[in-house]
């Protein structure tokens, strides 16, 4: 029968200290949209849940230079945050994507990436976006780029006496435009079958920079390196945002599986489609913003 | 099992409550309180039928420990209407367009409702449609639901 | 128009008030005292031997007070083949077979002891697709029948076959014919509450169950003989039903699970609860199935149907339940949606290895209208007659028998027909075509004065009046949540001359019930609403019979007491003729006045008045005031040959949809939809609507979302997330149209209406796919990647 007990420490080191003190026996839980649910369904809990709700001073969302997103920062705050709509579109509608009104009131953003689904709204705008995490542990902190922080399905660089503290995203992101799409059968209560953030900026209409993030096109979100090189320097046309869909979509960038969701050859044809059209988009909302 | 005595305000009352450390506030309110208007349709979050406010804020009571709630103020479908009985204006619209069918989803949908037109008091369509995403309906196709909350936003001008 | 004060009228529905202050109880939240919690443990295995079971650490476990097995319980079989046994002993035959429950005092305590039943499994050849499972050498689901008997076949004793006319010599008439495949696929009802019971035995065995089925007394008959079998013969059986979280088909017939919490309170002597989470709903409880029709039809040079052809394979799954009996309801569309003189259509059910079937809203109708309505329009097209006219020109009339012999009393369908083509200005978007838009439209006929299924189709009905005026009605039917609480309290007050408040309905309960075939079949409105009428009309005679005795000596006392008050008062010459034969009164808004002069200063009296005075007068005079009525309409059982009118009256309608499809993605969006019924009479327009929403919302997900992906057997999205049931951001923008034919069978006029709106959904979704992009996409749902197949195919080539 599931039995565990719950700690609610409200302060860091205290977290530190119980990590420590429980070791593997210990798990963290803050919206507990991931955690609880997982617990019904494989009837298994860690001996100890060590809840971060406690730790209200890291749900904070702040320019100032760059862009801070505390950890504990709940979805609804990001959906409701007019500076990341204005600024971060992508992330905002990564975010207001994410399940129900009463899923995104507790579900962190820390907590969406750190469960690391393949599918995970957020994690495809944070890609486009060279979003960097800071893990914090009883030795101290360390950033590391979004790009390094996924290290397999369900799987990520953090270490079990560590906690997400900071999503930062660096002060040039306000230069781009940004664009996120979930691709989905219904329009909410969906997992992804395939999510596509395009980030870029324009010198006149070339394509100076850009960004592709694809969600549930390889065990983990990934970035499409090579449609990226592709767009770098190209003009703002039709068919060059085409070639960029078509590579993004092929083995070149992501490795598509048939899955009870989507079949490879339609997840393929979803990117080949939605990264042009997110890349307009982008394009638009530089003109929009700046 | 570990045990966990939470003290909270409970529609508006006091109360503590003793009860298994694992238990959610779902099982809480409905077996320790036995109030039994928020419903398991799931238990996973995905059906809205549990949904009920923290802090005035929507939950899926289904998934919030209860040791979450130690401090904070949660409401259900039995605090809304008045002491003597007056329905609140959602509650009445319900019934007054239909919005009400087999009315298993209808607790944590009038919840949603009330969550959103206390924050905002004239929502769009989208507002409302948005706000009630994440409870599903299979009796009325949402739309005198949807109706229902426009109603009782002019009910509460 | 008569003057109706509330048949008509939008009444709110405050008599369920309960619902919207979270104290409705329903089977969720319905607790008796010592209840325990039963639990049951399914197969692992979609066909395997069942080679040991060992229950003794689960037995073991504190807390547990009974772990059954097959071993453990009579053998008897259940089900409408008797092709099951309660607990499986010996052979598993799909995934959901339930083959040991648990009784415990919680239900966590139950659930830690079905991990601890072990059962060990010897794997057989399992048959997942119906067209394999009926060649010879399929590995046989079943190896004997009931009587055990060898079978050498998964193809069901059950040959649905319908002919009629001659059909070489309409194919030979036709002078254009279609032939096309068509394939519809599982979905599940997905009732909001989840299924569940509480069993629960008296001292002497008599048994009380608390079950949320729209067949009360069904569920007797099918208990009862059960109990016959295992020693409980002639035991009293009441059932009674909670607060019901929804229906819509999966409450029809009694379900294994309710049979379990029946072994498991007699075992135990407790109460027992068994209640499904949302993962049970979707494996273990029988949804709508899929069936594969092969559609040919034929029409002459001006479009006139010659004939129409259809095979029939329905997947049954390992058992049999009320989904292989929808091809009873198929026929109807089959030979009766639109005039067609020559019709064959013939139903294959065939045993597999998947989870079995039940019935859905609409039961075998949706199915086989995809098919029809589909057809409809590819034949259209091969005649060169615009979809909506080919429909005109073969439309249903009033006063035709159609082949199967139903009666066409009123009929609404041109002006259905019509009604969609002018609210989406169908001729002219058809001339100024937009590029990935197009229209289509599909129509229906349903029964809507009952459905003659099982001998009887009565409903019984009970009304009595309280001193006060309250009127106590004893239903016979059930309440899922359609609006008849409401409905049948304007019929009784209109038909009483009450008011809908005074009016206080019981649902679902046998021991106070007369009796009812069921709340199917669109059956409610009308049956409860005649046999309300009839009751009313009873208990209406019984008060005047009082009033024209007690109005007088009412009138008297008062002029006594006026003279007391002032002696000089002068009682008028008063014509007590008016009120002198109970024919002279009527009652109306709570008042009993004489006919010829309603506003009488002196023989308008407040019902309750003579209600009173009725009944508190002494010895061998007293009166109380009470009726009941049954009323089993002439309607017939259909025949050996599939024939008979079932129904009093026939639901039409046309649902018209505009779609607007992304060739890149195949995503469709639905940009209007049109749906005109015909209802008879609206009896409550804002309840009405309710109906037309839901069943076409439920439709809209048939058509392009909805579907139970079964792999090998197995469920494998059983939850909300993947189970793709719309939300409230899919946005449907659905217009309603009320066509109201008069019905002089009908309460006041009204058909039913529930399941209509789910009907012909799918089918005009389908049609405007194909109008907007060339495709015809014939199998549900119409996915995005069908699109985009068919568009490639299409195209041929096309990289994708």
């Amino acid at each position: 029968m599931i039995d565990y007990d719950y700690k609610r420490p409200d302060s860091l080191e205290e977290v530190f200290r119980l990590l420590q003190e429980y070791g593997p026996r210990a798990g963290l839980i803050a919206g507990g949209t991931d955690v609880m649910v997982k617990i019904r369904n494989t009837k298994k809990a860690p001996e100890v849940l060590i809840s971060l709700r406690g730790l209200t001073d890291l749900a904070y969302i702040r320019k100032n230079g760059h862009y801070h997103i505390g950890g504990l920062t709940t979805h609804r705050m990001l959906e409701q945050s007019e500076l990341l709509q204005n600024e971060l579109p992508a992330l905002y509608e990564g975010a207001s994507r994410i399940g129900s009104v009463q899923v995104r009131n507790v579900a962190t953003l820390a907590g969406n990436i750190c469960n690391a689904a393949p599918s995970a709204d957020t994690a495809g705008p944070l890609l486009a976006l060279d979003a960097r995490v800071t893990l914090q542990g009883p030795d101290g902190e360390r950033r590391v780029p979004i790009t390094e922080f996924f290290t397999g399905a369900y799987r990520t660089v953090r270490k079990q006496t560590e906690v997400l503290t900071e999503i930062n995203i660096p002060a040039h992101m306000e230069q781009f435009g940004s664009a996120y799409w979930k691709q989905s059968r219904r329009k909410a209560m969906n997992l992804p079958i395939v999510g596509i953030a395009v980030s870029l900026r324009l010198d006149n209409d070339t394509i100076s920079d850009s960004r592709i993030a694809l969600t549930v096109a390889a065990p983990t979100p990934i970035r499409a390196y090579k449609a990226e090189e592709f767009l770098a320097g190209k003009p703002m046309e039709d068919a060059v945002l085409a070639e960029a869909g078509r590579i993004a979509a092929s083995p070149e960038c992501c490795t598509l599986r048939d899955s009870l969701r989507g079949e490879a050859w339609y997840r393929a044809r979803i990117i080949e489609v939605y990264v042009p059209r997110m890349a307009r988009l982008a394009a638009e909302r530089i003109k929009k913003t700046h | 099992m570990k045990k966990v005595s939470v003290s909270f305000t409970l529609n508006g009352d006091p109360v503590t409550a003793d009860v298994p450390v694992t238990w959610t506030l779902l099982k809480t309110l409905r077996e320790y309180f036995e109030l039994t208007g928020a419903k398991e349709g799931c238990g996973v979050g995905e059906c809205g039928a549990c949904t009920v406010l923290v802090d005035g804020k929507a939950v899926n009571s289904c998934l919030y420990p209860i040791p979450e709630v130690e401090g904070r103020s949660v409401t259900t479908i039995e605090g809304i209407a008045e002491k003597d009985g007056t329905l609140h204006p959602i509650q009445k619209a319900f019934l007054e367009n239909n919005g009400v069918q087999c009315g298993f989803c209808t607790s944590g949908m009038i919840m949603s409702a009330k969550a959103l037109l206390d924050q905002n008091p004239d929502p769009s369509e989208e507002d409302i449609r948005k706000s009630i995403a994440g409870n599903f309906c299979r009796c009325t196709g949402y739309v005198q639901i949807v109706e229902s909350i426009q109603m009782a936003a002019k009910l509460k001008e | 128009m008569p003057d109706y004060l509330f048949v008509g009228k939008s009444i709110p529905r405050t008599i369920e008030a309960d619902k919207v202050t979270g104290k409705a109880v329903y089977i969720n939240d319905l607790r008796r005292p010592g209840m325990l919690y039963g639990k049951i443990l399914y197969s692992t295995h979609a066909h395997a031997r069942i080679k040991r079971i060992d229950a003794s650490k689960a037995r073991r476990l504190q807390g547990v007070r009974a772990v059954l097995t097959g071993r453990d319980i009579p053998d008897v079989r259940v089900g409408f083949l008797k092709d099951q046994t309660v607990l499986k002993k010996d052979v598993v035959r799909q995934f959901r077979d339930e083959v040991a429950a648990v009784a415990a005092i919680t239900p966590e305590i139950a659930e830690e002891a079905l991990s601890l039943i072990e059962v060990e499994y010897e794997p057989l050849p399992a048959v997942f697709d119906p067209i394999e499972a009926m060649k010879e050498g399929a590995p046989l689901v079943h190896e004997t029948d009931a009587r055990g008997r060898p079978v050498k076949s998964n193809i069901l004793p059950l040959p649905w076959k319908f002919s009629v006319g001659d059909m070489e010599q309409a194919r030979k008439e036709a002078a254009f014919v279609t032939k096309d495949h068509v394939s519809t696929t599982w979905v599940n009802q997905c009732c909001m509450g989840t299924s569940g019971c509480v069993a629960e035995f008296d001292q002497s065995n008599n048994l009380t169950l608390y079950s949320p089925t729209n067949v009360i007394f069904g569920h007797i008959g099918r208990i009862s003989e059960y109990f016959s079998r295992i020693g409980l013969a002639g035991k009293k059986i009441r059932v009674v039903n909670p607060v019901v979280g929804g229906s819509f088909g999966t409450k029809l017939d009694t379900d294994i699970y309710e049979f379990i919490a029946i072994q498991l309170a007699l075992n135990t002597r407790k109460p027992v609860k068994i209640l499904f989470d949302r993962e049970e709903e979707f494996r273990a409880l029988p949804p709508r199935q899929p069936a594969v029709f092969t559609i040919e039809q034929g029409c002459d040079r001006e479009g006139r149907l010659v004939f129409r052809h259809c095979e029939a394979v329905l997947d049954n799954g390992a058992y049999t339940s009320w989904g292989a009996t929808t091809p009873s309801v198929m026929i109807m569309p089959m030979s009766s949606l639109y005039r067609v003189p020559n019709v064959y259509f013939k139903a294959t059910c065939v045993y597999t290895n998947n989870i079995y079937a039940q019935a859905m809203r609409g039961y075998g109708n949706p199915q086989a209208t995809f098919a029809v309505e589909t057809s409809m329009d590819s034949l259209a097209e091969a005649a060169g007659i615009d979809p909506a006219e080919f429909r005109l020109i073969n439309r249903n009339q009033p006063g035709d028998e159609t082949p199967m012999n139903l009666k066409i009393t009123s009929c609404g369908l041109e002006e259905c027909i019509r009604a969609v083509k002018e609210r989406l200005q169908w001729d002219e978007k058809k001339k100024a075509r937009q590029k990935t838009r197009g229209l289509g439209m599909a129509s229906l006929i349903h029964v809507a004065g009952g459905a003659r299924v099982t001998k009887s189709d009565g409903h019984g009905i009970m009304v009595k009046l309280d001193e006060f005026g309250h009127v106590d009605v004893i239903e016979s039917g059930t309440d899922q949540g359609q609006g008849s609480p409401t409905v049948i309290s304007q019929i009784v007050a209109e038909a009483l001359g009450v008011r809908p408040e005074d009016v206080f309905i019981t649902f679902g309960d046998t021991a106070l019930a007369l009796w009812d075939a069921g709340t199917h079949a669109s059956r409610h409105t009308f049956m409860a609403g005649n046999a309300a009428l009839i009751a009313c009309a009873k208990a209406k005679r019984q008060i005047l019979d009082m009033a024209v005795d007690i109005i007088p000596k009412i009138v008297k006392l008062n002029f006594k007491r006026m003279k007391r008050k002032d002696p000089g008062f002068a009682e008028p010459d008063l014509d007590y003729g008016l009120i002198a034969d109970p024919e002279d009164l009527d009652i109306r808004d709570r008042m009993i006045f004489p006919k010829k002069e309603p506003d009488h200063p002196y023989f308008r009296v407040p019902i309750s008045d003579i209600l009173r005075n009725g009944l508190h007068v002494g010895i061998g005079e007293s009166r109380v005031v009470a009726a009941e009525a049954f009323y089993d309409p002439p309607t017939e059982m259909l025949n050996r040959e599939m024939k008979g009118n079932l129904s009093m009256t026939y639901a039409f309608g046309t649902t018209g949809v505009e779609v607007e499809v992304d060739e890149e993605t195949g995503d469709v969006r639905i940009l209007n939809l049109v749906a005109a019924h015909d209802v008879g009479k609206a009896m409550n327009p804002t309840l009405l609507l309710g109906q037309i929403y839901g069943a076409g919302y439920t439709g809209v997900g048939y058509g392009l979302t909805e579907e139970i992906k079964v792999r090998n057997g197995r469920v494998m999205n059983p939850s909300f997330r993947d189970y793709q049931m719309l939300t409230a951001m899919d946005v449907v923008p659905i217009e309603p149209v009320i066509v109201e034919p008069d019905d002089k069978d009908g309460p006041y006029g009204a058909k039913g209406v529930g399941e209509p709106g789910l009907v012909p959904t799918a089918p005009a979704i389908a049609n405007a796919v194909y109008d907007a992009i060339g495709v015809r996409i014939r199998d549900l749902p119409i996915t995005p990647e069908k699109i985009l197949t068919a568009l490639k195919q299409k195209k041929g080539g096309m990289n994708v």
